[in-house]
């Protein structure tokens, strides 16, 4: 039932017939038949005019991954609308209520949609179906791993899978939390109706979907036997499968690059009235400064790339050393990137944990400002110490000293961002629920990941562990147990406002532990390997390493276990969870001041910002609200169009 | 306030004032705290060693050394970290009904001393290490006359080495005991990474370049040499026996793949005066090495073109003559 007070609901207009125009008939179904189209068009033309030069299979390659690319999003709708601008016949308003999803129910999903929350949900999925991709592969080799001399895979095989399981991770990596919660919650939190630019919103989607497939496609182009780094000239020499890499690469930094350059004009332009940047939640703060560090540094991976395929195609020599190039420019340009990436993935799932440590201690945030001055810190060291990748390469012997020491330096902010959120927890009122369970994973895990880096900091210790299980203990134990965990906490947090229900923690428990227990089997095994000297990237090795390997493989399979547990709980919550209340958490940021599911305009009547959301204790009203018509929890009371009304509208009420 | 109200509340708040030490959270995390750092230094002190081969030179040792005092000084760090986590799931988790979020804790936004502490003490264990590593890695650079040139050629998939002035090229490595090595490297397609682990150094071997890092053998033994850097397909297979072996052993073993007596004699540094050891060379921590008594200086003259203070890995400075460099494999080199 309705309200009188309540107002008109965006998503309940009735559109005419002809809204939308050509986007009526556009999903993701067009987006792949035109995709395909497209590539094959572009195989054939390419493969007609360029097959006899002698790169000619890698330039076919390049062209056949171009036309699939730019063909999908043809097919799906992203260049319609500066197409339409462009001619003279911009979208009208109903357009643009019809691409922001209005009438369409679950269909918004598969098609361009620029509503925030349907794009920050269609991210969350990728991202799930990224893990599992790069997961299988991940068990593919810790099954090959279990024996010394396994015939399970093939070497060039076992090469492509190592090279492919790292790709994908670090693309979903990078995505974890910035597509989903830095699209869907993010503005929500600091008060906005929609992001800065909702079309580029919905194409930094569409288009990072379409890179996917490339990257895929190695496996049929004879496999990338490179290693995720593609060091040159190894990656030179690698069959027409780096071609498709390469184009991966640089379709997903254009996706990122549009991304960050939306969170952080949307944190800049957006914000409600009464919010100063000083009111921000520490998650946007975190959003921001990962999404800065990303345009700084994604830029020199499409440079690296580029350089790689005109290397592959065209006949330069940036890295053929015979013609006067060299594998250190590769080294140098790809860790420029490559190193702040990995704060990239990491900052914002650390936002999200002291968010969450900061509700669940019902504590504000231990040093808000020094947290945010840590970040910035991390960030601005963090392009300053790429050469640790490079100790034991022979480049530039002198700098190694400059490098330990600016690597060394950044243990200093993390540290203080540690002491940040044990500050959080220091004498809380703790609410163990599953959200924090995976806070307390995080600290556990980080600082075993965090002080394994300084170990490989120091050069004379590098020079035993460089190229060893060592390393790859220490970054699986940040990546994964530290940024992937944070990020599974913000799933489990935030899970009530994007799906409308409750996760079942019973079954929440039972997969935190086996990926707890998991996690630690799994990579001290690996330690224990890389203290023995084994290296990495093997698909077989010496019989001494037996015993560390079959550790970690068993682990492997525990934290495979773990992860399908929480995959059924999610898939569970969202099927057949308890009705969400807009604020299961009592929490005081903004997103959870909106009735769930969240309106299409996320806001019915603007929020009042007189405080920052971490007043816990302090006997004040909450600073951030939103002054309703109707208490959000009250179900007898809620605005016309929400679950749980009597209005039963497509639109709005269907998710 | 009133004054007695002041008064207890500086009391229950300051670490001097009110209940005793131990019965307070303070004192309770510290007894945490000292539990884990313990069970940390221990490990640290006692893990490695059983955990690391054998280490056959100083460099290798310089690395064991490294994990120890550094997982000891990181021990209090990570101890404290956990001290607190735990035990606020111990002494402040709300058991009560979990539908409901427990009332609200105190509204502390931060506390400017402990951050300030925290800083310092993060500060100061930075430069220690620091001052840890560089000061390991100068040591490190040190080079030495009468040094053994053992070139090292990595291909897909498998290494080379050859000892200048012997014509032997084998794919086995020996190394006599004590006496300082230099490992000239390249590569003669991809990028490989020369990988004799229990030596303490490793540097990649790159196509067109010659890269350099030195060692001192001070322990007999077996070892292997792998690998590091994926270089295609057999990656997983490009490892090697190795040894350490006295110097009558080397020569002996150079000789058998065909080098004359007089050289193997040179290159493994047995003089041809028997009265005089020539394995017992100054430490690798001396700058000043001396010249083995009866050695002819003329084959193994130090690398004049390379200053004392350059690191191990260096490439061969563009167009100078390779002193180091035997007749017959060319290292031309890239531009620095």
């Amino acid at each position: 039932m309705t309200t009188a007070l309540a107002p008109p609901l965006l998503e309940d207009t009735k559109l005419g017939p002809n809204a939308g125009g050509l986007y009526e008939r556009l999903n993701i179904w067009t987006g792949l038949g035109f995709g395909i189209f497209l590539g094959f068009v572009a195989w054939v033309v390419s493969h007609a005019t360029l097959q006899g030069s002698n790169w000619g299979t890698d330039m076919v390659v390049t062209c056949t991954m171009l036309g699939w690319v730019i063909g999908f999003n043809i097919g799906i709708g992203t260049f319609n609308a500066p197409i339409r601008w462009m001619l003279g016949h911009d979208q009208t308003h109903e357009d643009e209520l019809y691409v922001a999803g209005v009438g369409q129910g679950r269909h918004r999903y598969l098609k361009y949609c620029t509503d925030h929350k349907v794009v920050g949900t269609q991210y969350l999925v990728l991202v799930m179906v990224l893990f599992a991709v790069g997961g299988t592969l991940a068990m593919m080799i810790r099954t090959q791993l279990i024996t010394a001399h396994s015939s399970f895979l093939d070497p060039q095989t076992y090469n492509a899978i190592v090279t492919v399981h790292g790709m994908v991770m670090i693309i979903a990596t990078i995505v974890m939390v910035s597509g989903p919660f830095a699209n869907f919650i993010m503005p929500i939190m600091i008060g906005a109706k929609d992001m800065a630019f909702p079309r580029l919103n919905a194409m930094s989607f569409w288009v990072i979907f379409s890179a996917v497939p490339c990257i895929l496609a190695t496996f049929f182009l004879g496999g990338v036997n490179a290693g995720w780094t593609t060091y040159a000239p190894l990656s030179v020499q690698a069959p027409p499968a780096m071609d498709a890499f390469a184009m991966c690469i640089i379709v997903f930094v254009v996706s990122v690059t549009v991304a960050g350059v939306n969170t952080i004009v949307t944190v800049v332009t957006m914000r409600a009235k009464g919010m100063t940047m000083g009111r921000l939640p520490i998650f946007t703060w975190g959003s921001i400064i990962g999404a800065g560090l990303g345009l700084y540094a994604m830029p020199a991976f499409l440079l690296a790339m580029t350089m790689m395929i005109t290397d592959r195609v065209t006949g330069t020599s940036f890295f053929v050393a015979a013609y006067g190039g060299s594998g250190w420019l590769w080294e140098n340009v790809f860790w420029i990137m490559g190193h702040p990436e990995v704060y990239v993935i990491l900052i914002p799932p650390v936002a999200a944990v002291l968010e969450i440590a900061s509700t669940f201690a019902r504590k504000p945030v231990f040093g808000y400002k020094v947290a945010i001055a840590g970040f910035v810190a991390i960030a601005s060291l963090a392009i300053m110490v790429w050469a640790h990748h490079m100790f034991t390469t022979g480049w530039a012997p002198n700098l190694a000293g400059p490098f330990m020491l600016t690597t060394e330096l950044i243990s200093i902010p993390t540290g203080i961002i540690f002491l940040c959120t044990i500050g959080t927890l220091w004498k809380g009122s703790i609410w163990t629920r599953l959200p924090m369970y995976f806070v307390y994973l995080f600290i556990w895990n980080f600082i075993i990941g965090g002080v394994t880096g300084i170990y490989l900091s120091d050069v004379p210790a590098d020079q035993y562990f460089h190229g060893d299980m060592f390393v790859t203990a220490h970054f699986h134990y940040t990546l994964l147990g530290g940024a992937m965990i944070g990020a599974t906490a913000a799933v489990c947090y935030w899970f009530p406002k994007m799906s409308g229900k409750m996760l079942n923690e019973r079954i929440g428990k039972v997969a935190f532990w086996l990926i707890a227990i998991g996690i630690q089997v799994t990579y001290f095994g690996q330690f224990w390997e890389g203290f023995q000297g084994m290296p990495r990237r093997v698909a077989y090795y010496d019989p001494q390493f037996l015993s560390a390997n079959q550790m970690s493989t068993i682990g492997a399979y525990t934290l495979m276990a773990g992860w399908l547990v929480f995959l059924y709980m999610m898939l569970h919550g969202w099927r057949n969870g308890k009705i969400a209340p807009a604020n299961p958490w009592h929490s005081k940021t903004l997103e959870w001041k909106v009735p769930t599911p969240v309106p299409l305009e996320n806001f019915l009547v603007d929020p009042v910002v007189t405080s920052d959301p971490y007043t816990y204790g302090e006997g004040v009203p909450d600073g951030q609200e939103v002054p309703d018509f109707a208490p959000s929890d009250d179900p007898e009371l809620v605005p016309a169009g929400s679950a749980g009304s009597g209005a039963q509208t497509d639109a709005g009420g269907d998710h | 306030m009133s004054f007695e109200e002041q008064v207890d509340d500086i009391e229950a708040n300051t670490i001097l004032g009110g209940e005793p030490f131990f019965s307070r959270a303070g004192g309770k995390i510290f007894i945490i705290w000292l539990g884990f750092t313990i069970v940390g230094v221990l490990i640290g002190v006692y893990a490695p060693h059983h955990l690391l081969p054998t280490l056959l030179s100083p460099q290798g040792s310089d690395v064991w050394k490294t994990i120890v005092v550094f997982t000891v000084l990181a021990a209090p760090v990570a101890a404290f970290v956990y001290a607190v986590s735990f035990y606020s799931l111990f002494a402040w988790r709300h058991k009560g009904n979990q539908d409901e979020p427990p009332p609200d804790a105190m509204p502390q936004r931060g506390n400017g001393p402990m951050t300030v502490v925290w800083l310092a003490i993060s500060s100061l264990l930075v430069v220690v290490l620091l001052f840890w590593g560089i000061t390991v890695w100068n040591t490190q650079q040190v080079t030495h006359a009468n040094t053994l040139q053992v070139n090292v050629t990595g291909q897909q998939w498998l290494w080379t080495y050859s000892y200048p002035g012997t014509g032997v090229e084998t794919r086995t490595l020996e190394l006599p005991l004590n006496r300082p090595v230099e490992f000239n490297i390249t590569s003669v397609d991809v990028t490989h990474g020369f990988w004799p682990a229990v030596l303490g150094v490793q540097v990649d071997a790159n196509p067109n370049v010659t890269t350099i890092i030195r060692t001192t053998p001070d322990k007999l033994g077996n070892f292997t040499v792998r690998c590091s850097q994926l270089c295609g397909l057999y990656h997983a297979f490009m490892n090697n026996k190795a040894a350490v072996v006295t110097p009558q052993q080397f020569s002996a073993w150079l000789q058998g793949l065909g080098a004359t007596q007089a050289a193997a004699d040179q290159t493994a540094g047995i003089s041809s005066s028997a009265s005089s050891p020539t394995t017992t060379l100054p430490d690798a921590t001396t700058a000043t090495p001396t010249t083995v008594p009866g050695e002819t200086a003329t084959t193994l003259t130090p690398d004049t073109t390379a200053p004392a203070t350059t690191a191990p890995a260096t490439t061969v400075p563009d167009g100078s003559t390779t002193t180091t460099g035997p007749a017959g494999i060319p290292t031309t080199t890239a531009p620095a």
